[in-house]
């Protein structure tokens, strides 16, 4: 069936199967890759896009459920100015190393941070509940959220 | 892990979607924010025809409060309710249970009408609505009932509803003081389903303790014995665990020496959690 | 022996990883995410039981065309797997099933359509008709004579048994004191987050078959998928994309990669098969999965004497080609003296064929289950004695002045200071502390404990070391090719394989150390064997030792030649010049690298008479001693238990390890940060059950619980750095370590939290029922006595 929704930004149009999931449609449909999936079961977060304005799992949502409705994905944030700031900080905090589940986790990050402006490592780490990342142990994920957080928040930024 | 093929249809009403749902020789899922349907068509653990979408009818998302009782539209979800985006007569309560329920963008988009409707046995929403004595309300097509959550829950994914019938919402009553409650939960991971939910709630000082534990069982469990004891001011833990021994005795005969363990804590803490609140 | 500089400069700098920007704007692209015109995705079909004859396999009507069989897949020439020794009992494994299936999840038929659903719903038509046999489940079951035989015609179900007796037998059986436990560590997956994947086409402008894979070797890949082809090493290309994490579950020949090369063959367009969540859980690689029956022996006065008893590997099905999980045995056996003066062993392994999927390495290989038996055991001594569990440790663990130690099993553990690590974990937990926390109870009912482990790392092992465990492919070297550009600018090729542990900085360090530019001007490339020198791939901890060393050999090779040039070029001898600050400096004068570039690609008139042009040079390196270097570490844990949930909260974590020269801390402390956090989930979450039938009972995230951070505390590190006097710059390899000490030490805090009881926490994962019932269990046994 055909859906319209606004990407990035941009509406566009596909004929779809109305089992596709949001993932499958990102992806493969209109070429993003970003959105990674990692267990399409709705459990590692890997595939997390922005609906409406709210974190989503892609591979929890079906793309005819989406028909015109607004999705992001990691692509339509390239010079989103906070998550510019998130991104520094996951440089300089080590917050990645293979990468797999960075889309996702500065996703995750920048709506824990628009939610909890400035919260703590605790928190930080609390809301990452069901982010799997299985390189860092969270460490440097969680460094670089929380100076991160403090940046955005006008607090003098965390040591790296 | 791609779902077998299925229709779909977003119908306008809930009567549309009554009728799409009753249909024949046709096997029909409502699908409202599909976090938990999805997962299992996906892994084509479950298999559907016909997915009805009723994520965009006005009539399940109605949030509305009266001197007795707040109604909860069905599509409300999981976030809302933690970010007390609807009303809170319940002093946290629901703002609590909402906020442990699997991942917050899971929560962004699973809600309370469908968390009831499945009854899976490990989901929070239906021991805490038994717990506050909330009403279901159903529409289908012979009209819309009403019917007590305790009631409408029959056990492991199985509830009253029949073909045709969706959850509208739930009146969930107002106690009558500020409510006094614990929650107690224990789950292998953060966000995994629980292995054991307690909820023990006392509408303020000498009200009626309710105790309900979930994921023990296939269906929530009161705990008739516990509450009792609670209500008649057992303070020293075997006195309590006497009551609770009686109750998992009574209505969870099959739990081995673990789970009473477990199940035993998570009560006490529910219940040490409430007594400090009043 | 190398030259050890001092570690100034890029050496040891913290640098921020040059392989980040692509991963933060999404551009990382992995290999399911490789875009090929005309691809068609596979879904296979998988055995539903664990042991059977397969009858029949019947295509749907209308698919058949797209439904591959074995017999589909031939002409294929099945490859002999496992240590190149005649005891060793041979498992052919194709790549699809023969007529017998050997565990839940081997793949029986290969289903080719559009998209994954669609091959998906094909799959779903396909029947199979499988006549089910008992299935072997336990591995020490499997040995007693009347067990089914994972293999008809073996005499029993071991791959291959072995003993290891060191010292005296004699004086173990007539020790003092002998302390007698059973432990297990259970089956898991590896679980990189992204899964396995293969995409494979006859490319031909080229003439070969090209196959993208991620994997963490793509060489030795080729070697593998060439034999079984039938294609010459020539006709073979095997590209890795980005690789999102491996931790050892990537690096075997897997029959899906096969079958999928061979149905590319076959069929005029690329196919690919990008592994599911399930699948990976089911049927990719499994892991740890061993059975310990010890007794550990000690005089009265403390000094651990030695161990003996047996150590079973649940190997799985068949062996991975090449070299299956048969370094299990061996490793665990010869680890388990950890790094104690434990003169003597009697020591019988069996490494066992179950009804299960193989079992290949996994971060840590055997270390994280022989260090959770010895350091339990050393834990259980110190009460038997009624000593500080931390006292009895450090009384028999290797001093300083004692290295370069023989052990036992013949390790040589060369630097460091032991003792030194051991003391500095303490005092990070402050243990007097908490022996006077726990004397003054919890409020909350919780119970306190803290646990410690010693752990070593044997890597940078070479030649002698793989030849001794008879792999059919020895990992004894590895090369770089590095390339000076017309501008100065550097592409450095390696054979290892980056899969996160930011090689694309490290290795530009050294080089950027050795060739004085800055790293920005250097790229690191691997990942395709058309453009890569051969090596082996990423695992082992061996990166930053062989690569390392390699990229440092082969950008010496350019400095001499760039110092002949700038040396003609300053008319000056090339004994008069020095490379610095990226310019070759003589008695009168520099000459800029990127002059000397140009002149040596482009400008050959001006280069000295008779010298060939170009700046390239390929360098080999195996460090200087072939049995490895350790590196070592202490883990320290402060948990807090609830005795009735079972529940394990880690309230601390504090880390003294040494790994030798730090050429890059950022990037070692992530990569102990992270094997911890895999340490953490073997310790208390991640298992993979099976029922008595062999169907696996942890088959989505739901079952099958992976930490997350919430799980994860912040783990307080401290570095020692003690340089190996046998690899370049003193590095050892770190890769490993943090996964290998956390079950030991979580496990020795949950024990001494109960020490008054004496309950046993001899299983992981710790999981909270498993908790709850040893305490319970201690209470009753307790009680009764």
């Amino acid at each position: 069936m055909k859906i319209t929704l606004t990407l990035n930004g941009s509406k566009v149009t596909h004929d779809v199967e109305p089992r596709e999931t949001l993932a499958d449609f990102v992806r493969d449909r209109c070429g993003l890759t970003a959105t990674h999936l990692g267990c399409e079961h709705g459990a590692c977060g890997a595939c997390t896009v922005v609906l409406d304005g709210e974190v989503t799992r892609a591979c929890l949502m079906l793309a005819v459920m989406c028909d015109g409705r607004t999705v992001e994905t990691l692509e339509g944030f390239r010079n989103h100015p906070a998550m510019e700031v998130i991104r520094k900080h996951f440089h300089e905090c080590h917050g990645l190393q293979c990468g797999f589940c960075t889309p996702g986790m500065l996703l995750m990050a920048r709506d824990i941070l628009a939610r909890k402006p400035g919260c703590d490592a605790d928190t930080v780490r609390y809301e990452l509940s069901g982010q799997i990342c299985r390189c860092t142990g969270y460490s440097g994920i969680v460094k670089s959220i929380v100076s991160a957080g403090q940046e955005l928040a006008g607090k003098a930024p965390a040591k790296a | 892990m791609k779902s077998a093929p299925f229709d779909y249809v977003r119908p306008e009403s809930v009567a549309e979607a009554s009728a799409l749902l009753a249909q024949d020789g046709v096997t029909t899922a409502a699908i409202a924010g599909g976090q938990s349907l999805i997962p299992m068509l996906s892994l084509r653990a479950a298999q559907a025809d016909l997915l009805v979408d009723v994520s965009r009818l006005d009539e399940l998302k109605a949030v509305r409060e009266t001197p007795q009782a707040l109604h909860i539209g069905a599509l409300t979800t999981h976030a809302a309710i933690e970010d007390g985006k609807i009303p809170d007569p319940f002093n946290g309560l629901m703002r609590r249970v909402a906020s442990t329920i699997s991942y917050r963008a899971v929560r962004n988009h699973g809600t309370i009408g469908g968390s009831v409707a499945l009854a899976d046995p490990a989901a929070d929403w239906p021991g805490c609505l038994m717990a506050l004595g909330a009403t279901v309300h159903i529409a289908g097509p012979g009209g819309t009932r009403q019917q007590p959550v305790v009631d409408f829950v029959k056990g492991l994914y199985e509830t009253t509803l029949a073909s045709g019938e969706i959850v509208i919402g739930f009146d969930v009553p107002r106690p009558t003081s500020p409510l006094c409650w614990g929650f107690a939960k224990v789950v292998r991971k953060s966000g995994a389903f629980a292995n054991s939910i307690a909820i023990v709630v006392a509408p303020g000082k000498g009200g009626p303790i309710t105790a309900v534990l979930s994921a023990a069982g296939p269906r929530p469990i009161a705990l008739a014995n516990a509450a009792r004891a609670l209500g008649n001011g057992a303070m020293s833990d075997d006195t309590l665990r006497t009551a609770i021994a009686a109750d998992l005795k009574a209505d969870l005969p099959g739990a081995d020496a673990y789970e009473q363990r477990l199940h035993t804590a998570t009560v006490l803490r529910a219940a040490r959690e409430m007594q400090a609140t009043s | 022996m190398a030259s050890h500089p001092p570690s100034d400069g890029w050496i040891g700098a913290s640098l921020k990883r040059k392989e980040d920007a692509r991963f933060l704007y999404g551009h990382g692209k992995y290999i399911a995410d490789v875009r090929m015109p005309g691809v068609q995705d596979v879904a296979f079909v998988r055995s539903q039981v664990a042991n059977g004859r397969l009858r029949s396999v019947t295509k749907p009507e209308g698919g058949s065309a797209n439904v591959f069989t074995l017999a589909d897949l031939q002409p294929l020439t099945v490859l002999e797997a496992g240590p190149e020794l005649p005891q060793h009992k041979l498992s052919p494994y194709p790549p699809l099933a023969d007529e017998r299936v050997r565990y839940v999840g081997q793949g029986i038929a290969a289903c080719l359509a559009p998209t994954r659903a669609i091959a998906e719903d094909l799959a779903d038509r396909v029947t199979v008709d499988i006549e089910q046999l008992p299935a072997v489940v336990d591995c020490v079951a499997a040995m007693q004579p009347g067990s089914p035989r994972v293999f008809d015609h073996w005499a029993d179900n071991a791959y291959i048994t072995s003993n290891v007796v060191e010292g005296s037998p004699q004086v173990l059986t007539s020790a003092p004191v002998r302390v007698r436990r059973q432990f297990r560590m259970n089956r898991q997956a590896t679980v990189s987050l992204e899964c396995r994947g293969v995409l494979a086409y006859w490319d031909h402008r080229t003439n070969e078959l090209v196959v993208y894979l991620s994997t963490q070797g793509g060489h030795v890949k080729r070697i593998g998928l060439s034999r079984i082809l039938g294609l010459p090493e020539n006709q073979v290309r095997v590209i890795a994309p980005d690789v999102g994490g491996g931790f050892g579950g990537k690096n075997r020949l897997m029959p899906e990669d096969v079958a999928v090369a061979a149905i590319a063959m076959k069929v005029g367009h690329p196919v690919r098969w990008i592994e599911d969540r399930r699948e990976h859980l089911i049927a990719s690689v499994h892991a740890r999965d061993h059975t310990y029956d010890l007794t550990l022996s000690a005089d009265k006065d403390g000094t651990l004497l030695g161990v003996e008893g047996d150590i079973y590997i649940d190997a799985g099905a068949y062996a991975l080609w090449p070299t299956g999980a048969f370094q299990e045995a061996s490793m665990a056996s010869r680890n388990l003296t950890g790094p104690y003066r434990i003169r003597h062993l009697n020591l019988k392994t069996y490494t066992v064929a179950t009804n299960k999927a193989p079992m290949g390495p996994y971060r840590g290989v055997a270390r994280p289950g022989a260090c959770f038996a010895i350091e339990r055991l050393v834990d259980e001594m110190a009460r038997e004695l009624g000593r500080e569990p931390f006292d009895l440790r450090r009384q028999n663990i290797v001093t300083a002045a004692e290295l370069p130690y023989d052990t036992a099993a013949g390790m040589r553990l060369d630097t460091g200071d032991y003792v030194e690590a051991l003391d500095t974990a303490r005092d990070m937990v402050d243990l007097a502390a908490i022996r006077k926390r726990q004397a003054e109870g919890e409020p909350d009912g919780r119970a306190i404990g803290v646990g410690f482990a010693f752990y070593t790392e044997q890597s940078g092992h070479g030649t002698a070391e793989f030849a001794k465990r008879k792999f059919r492919v020895i990992p004894g070297y590895e090369s770089a090719n590095a390339r000076m550009l017309p501008d100065g600018s550097v592409i450095i090729h390696v054979g290892v394989q980056n899969h996160g542990q930011g090689h694309e900085t490290s290795l530009a360090q050294i080089a950027a150390h050795e060739l004085t530019i800055h790293p920005d001007r250097i790229s690191i490339r691997y990942g395709d064997t058309a453009t890569s020198p051969m090596g082996f791939g990423s695992f082992a901890s061996r990166s930053i030792v062989f690569a390392g060393g390699a990229v440092a050999h082969s950008c010496r090779a350019l400095v001499e030649k760039i110092r002949k040039i700038g040396a003609h070029l300053l008319q000056t001898d090339v004994a008069n010049t020095r490379l610095q600050g990226g310019a070759v400096h003589g008695p009168s004068g520099k000459v800029d690298l990127a002059e000397i570039a140009f002149v040596a690609n482009a400008r050959q008139e001006q280069l000295p008479t008779g010298m060939a042009p170009l700046l390239e040079a390929v360098g080999t390196y195996e460090p200087t001693v072939s049995g490895g270097v350790f590196a070592y570490g202490t883990h320290a844990v402060v948990v807090a238990v609830d005795p009735d949930s079972g529940v394990v909260e880690l309230l601390d974590y504090a880390v003294a390890e040494d790994c030798g020269t730090m050429i890059n801390p950022l990037i070692v402390d992530g990569q102990v940060q992270g094997g911890i956090a895999q340490g953490i989930g073997t310790a208390l979450y991640e298992e993979i059950p099976f029922d008595e039938l062999g169907q696996p009972l942890a088959t989505t995230f739901g079952d099958y619980m992976v930490p997350c951070a919430p799980e994860i505390p912040d783990v307080r590190l401290a570095h020692l750095v003690s340089p190996a006097h046998a690899t370049e710059y003193g590095v050892k390899g770190l890769g490993e370590g943090g996964a290998i000490a956390p079950p030991a030490a979580i496990a020795n805090a949950v024990a001494d939290a109960f020490r008054d009881i004496g309950a046993r926490f001899n299983e992981t994962p710790l999981t909270p029922r498993r908790v709850s019932e040893a305490i319970d269990r201690a209470r009753r046994e307790k009680g009764a006595a």
